[in-house]
């Protein structure tokens, strides 16, 4: 199928500063898909260029295989949810709503039926006649969503829409926004710059970071299987164990950690001995007992702190001189951990290795 | 000490802020109240009151014509000032345009140029363009003085709109003139009303620039002082009081609407 | 059940009013007219320049620097409006006529004196009441304490200086006042003299002279002065420690549009000032009524005033506006 969204060698700079490096990125139609980084990583002026607001400084964009790279905004088929909504204040819900309508040359009947349909969709029918002023900021972000909406696009794209909204606003938002995507089966491509959103909602996220992309997959694999210690930093929380390879056996290589021995699963590398690995460790592919476990890596360690967070404790636990462990702990487990000396453990096959880049350097 | 002292510059602040209101409004109280004297010279005190010169006035075929005139003058004025106003600003704020400070400070320019010089090289540029006096070049030397007034106002309010409304009327099929006719025409609505209630006061009240640039017409201002110069009579108070009564109402709509503006 | 529902949902449909939207739009946008001229012109990036930048240039540089730019030439000129049979030359003898004839001379010292004196009585006697008005009086009450103040600004010029008479004259009210309670036996001359001129032009500008101290007062954060306060210091040293210094924009701008203004006043002297009191603007008429041939000489002094007065101005902002933050 050929892809919704293409970029092809797209570069963006304002003057020396290098905002989008060299882009190649194909988007599939229907998919709801994420640009994630941090700020100033280009993921906002790449959405900017694919609606028309930017120029690349070369390379071409393509929009359902047409070029749309020298196409002002008004004349492409996508359109923007903007970060504060952009609502015109003047105009009512409806008239919002109806402005790209207006401008596509429908006639009255036919921008009503439109205008209703999408009102329904997010249930504010009751809300055409009022201003923008008028409504509450979830509210608003809905109507500048069907605004948006309205006028049919290839592609919709989202500007860190969420970013004004409360915690648990925001978090209501993204599952509605994703039921949304999933009624519409529209392409959704969506910025941010939080991890837990993109993950929330995504059916593939790319992560960015100074104007190239780190990694895309879904959020599973980015979550699970980091290409990079950039990724694996930025996407939730974890323990970066940086090693070096004392010997490999098949599937299982032997490294030190800060003099501790451990194994892991190399997977695709194949490292010499002597060379420096990272490997990445999920705070709740951690288990912390009492007792020695019995397989797996273990390492006896002194509960250093301890943080309570309601549905889980966090517990700092020094394995060495030093080197600390984050690890996750249930309520359940915490009432048998009441001494300072425990047993963490792990399961080899759920940590990730990841090559040390820098270690050549 | 400190703390009984405090108290006293506030309660003599308060003092002279109402001592200067009474300044402001004493003189022109004075002059509304000779206009209902009963006598054919001003003084005081008045004696007996009377209707008879707001009656006269209103019968006076040169006054009212001087307002008509002065009307035309300031709604001609106002439509011109505003369109270039607005175009100027729209300029200022332009993305990828250099010298914007150049441009607001030539748009500034008539403003800082004091009246009598601002009429005289007036006076002379039409002289040189071939453009004789009267009310062609009354319009235009008051649009002159008008519109750095309309681009401040409008730059105000242009400043204060969000940068991407233009952005997304456009994201939404609108061209650039779409977008100025409907979102930023729009925003502007209500400021803009109150700066062109401005240039209607600005123009109605100019006497200087009509008296180098106007013909054998007298406009209000220009009745007035004529008539003040032949010789004080309580029907130019009653005059004054009835262009005071309207202007001041025009001017108080004017202040409403910028300050509803402003708390949008 | 079913049916229900349909019949309720069609209700809704018919009974909320279908809202007038504004299809014109697109009819004018793809009309051929519009899609060849304007439609055309925005779609490159020359058009949407000149578009943008070529009424409002062309408006500048024609009326806004054109009659500076006209004056400047004929005041180098020896005779304009040019008569048949004479020859019109170069030259500078319009500006040395100024420096030769005191009768010339005087009336622009004169024009400084008055301006500056009006100026200098105008920020003391605003300030407190802009100070009161932004400081003082609560945040709910200040745009009526203001708006009080703005009405006398809304009758123009030549009503309000036409109001003053009604107080100075020899009839007028404060002579008469006087008399009544034996002050005064005959009326103290006060119209058509520099006392009245000046009482009119700080009636006159006082409120040019309001809106800027206000605003910049207003700017000033209160808890700035509760600090001072906190530190010990007076409502004195507040005044000239944070106060003063941090309203010095108002000040500095708010002078400038005064002087400025009082320099041009034109109707006000004429009305309320006496032979003493002929100022430069009057001076600079007579050269446009009357002989004609005298233009270039007014031309000339227009300019030596405007070029003083802004020189004065900018003098003063240096002094005063110290590290001043210029925005447009």
């Amino acid at each position: 199928m050929e892809p919704v969204v293409q970029f092809d060698n797209v570069n963006k700079s304002y003057g020396k500063h290098v905002a989008v490096d060299n882009l190649n990125l194909s988007i599939e139609g229907g998919k709801f898909v994420t640009l994630l980084g941090p700020s100033g990583c280009g993921k906002s002026t790449s959405l900017r260029m694919l609606g028309g607001f930017e120029t690349p400084t070369s390379g071409r964009i393509l929009l359902s295989g047409k070029d749309v790279t020298k196409v002002p905004p008004n004349k492409r088929n996508v359109n923007i949810v903007f970060q504060d909504y952009a609502l015109f204040p003047h105009m009512s819900v409806a008239k919002n709503i109806a402005f790209g309508l207006e401008l596509k040359g429908l006639d009255n009947q036919a921008i009503h039926r439109r205008v209703s349909e999408l009102l329904e969709l997010v249930q504010l029918q009751d809300y055409a006649s009022r201003l923008p002023a008028e409504l509450s900021g979830g509210q608003r972000q809905r109507v500048a969503l069907m605004r948006a909406l309205a006028p049919d696009p290839d592609v919709l794209l989202l500007d860190e829409p969420l970013s004004a909204l409360d915690a648990k606003l925001r978090q209501q938002m993204q599952i509605e926004l994703k039921a949304i995507q999933e009624k519409t089966g529209k392409t959704f491509m969506f910025v941010t710059h939080d991890q837990e959103e993109a993950l929330t909602m995504s059916d593939t996220i790319v992560v960015m970071n100074k104007g190239r992309i780190e990694q895309m997959g879904d959020p599973h694999t980015l979550y699970g299987r980091p290409g990079s210690v950039f990724v694996a930093n930025f996407i939730g929380e974890t323990n970066l164990l940086r090693s070096t390879v004392v010997g490999t056996e098949g599937d299982v290589a032997a490294l030190s950690w800060n003099g501790i021995t451990i194994t892991a699963n190399p997977g695709g590398l194949s490292p010499r001995v002597g060379e420096y690995l990272y490997v990445v460790l999920r705070p709740e592919a951690i288990h912390c007992s009492a007792a020695e476990p019995t397989s797996g890596n273990r390492i006896k360690g002194k509960i250093r702190q301890r943080v309570f967070k309601g549905n889980h404790t966090s517990l700092m636990v020094e394995v060495g001189a030093g080197t600390l462990l984050n690890t996750l702990v249930h309520p359940s487990d915490v009432a048998q951990l009441n001494g300072e000396d425990i047993w963490v453990g792990w399961n080899p096959e759920t940590a990730t290795v990841i090559p040390d880049r820098h270690a050549h350097n | 000490m400190r703390t009984l002292l405090s108290d006293a510059p506030r309660a003599s602040l308060t003092a002279f802020y109402w001592a200067f209101i009474l300044y402001l409004l004493l003189p022109l109280t004075l002059m509304m109240a000779m206009s209902f004297k009963d006598a054919n010279f001003v003084a005081f005190p008045i004696g007996e009151w009377t209707f008879d010169w707001y009656v006269k006035v209103m019968q006076d075929k040169q006054f009212l014509e001087a307002c008509l005139y002065s009307i035309m003058i300031a709604a001609a004025t106002t439509l011109a000032a505003t369109t270039l106003g607005v175009w100027i600003a729209m300029l200022i704020v332009a993305e990828g345009i250099r010298g914007q400070v150049i441009i607001f400070a030539l748009a500034c320019l008539p403003a800082v140029v004091p009246g009598m010089i601002s009429a005289i090289s007036l006076r002379i540029f039409i002289s040189t363009i071939d453009m004789p006096t009267g009310t062609a070049a009354i319009i235009l030397g008051h649009t002159v003085h008008a519109v750095p007034f309309v681009v401040v106002m409008a730059l105000t309010r242009l400043r204060s709109m969000p940068g991407n409304l233009v952005d997304a009327a456009r994201d939404l099929g609108a061209d650039s003139v779409v977008a100025f006719f409907r979102v930023t025409l729009p925003y502007l609505g209500p400021a803009l009303l109150g700066g062109m209630i401005f240039c209607v006061l600005l123009s109605i009240d100019d006497f200087v620039r009509t008296f180098f640039l106007g013909g054998y017409r007298p406009t209000l201002p220009m009745l007035i002082f004529a008539k003040v110069q032949g010789g004080m009579s309580p029907e130019i108070n009653a005059m004054a009081t009835l262009v005071l009564v309207v202007t001041a109402a025009v001017g108080l709509y004017a202040e409403f609407l910028t300050r509803r503006a402003r708390t949008r | 059940m079913v049916s229900s529902n349909t019949t309720a949902a069609y209700g809704t449909v018919r009974d909320a009013p279908v809202p007038k939207y504004s299809t014109g739009v697109a009819k004018v946008v793809n009309s051929a007219l519009y899609r060849h001229t304007l439609g055309a012109a925005v779609e490159s990036r020359i058009g949407r320049i000149l578009l943008l930048a070529g009424v409002p240039m062309i408006w500048l540089i024609m009326l806004h620097v054109g009659p500076i730019y006209q004056m400047l030439k004929i005041s180098l000129l020896s005779h304009y409006p040019v008569q048949p049979g004479v020859e019109s030359r170069f030259t500078l003898d319009n500006y040395a006529i100024f420096f030769r004839e005191s009768i010339y001379f005087t009336p622009l010292i004169k024009s400084f004196i008055f301006a500056t004196a009006a100026t200098a009585a105008t920020l003391v006697v605003v300030y407190p009441v802009a100070y009161y008005v932004a400081k003082v009086v609560r945040p709910e009450g200040r745009s009526k304490a203001l708006l009080l103040l703005l009405v006398p600004f809304w009758a123009g010029e030549l009503i309000r200086t036409f109001s003053v008479i009604m107080l100075l004259a020899n009839r007028g009210a404060v002579n008469v006042l006087l008399r009544e309670i034996g002050f005064i036996d005959r009326p103290i001359p006060m119209l058509y003299t520099s006392f009245s001129l000046g009482f009119g032009l700080v009636y006159l500008i006082c409120l040019y002279m309001l809106l800027p101290l206000y605003s910049a007062i207003e700017k000033i954060p209160s808890p700035l002065l509760d600090a001072a306060a906190d530190l010990g210091a007076g409502p004195f040293t507040r005044f000239r420690r944070i106060i003063l210094p941090l309203s010095r924009d108002g000040i500095v701008s708010g002078c400038c549009l005064v002087f400025l203004t009082c320099i041009g006043v034109f109707a006000t002297p004429m009305l309320l000032g006496g032979p003493n009191t002929v100022l430069f603007p009057e001076t600079i008429s007579g050269f446009f009524h009357g002989a004609s041939d005298k233009w270039p000489v007014g031309a000339a002094f227009a300019l030596i005033m405007l070029v003083t007065a802004l020189t004065a101005a900018a003098i003063f902002m240096r002094l005063v506006g110290g590290r001043k933050r210029r925005t447009i």
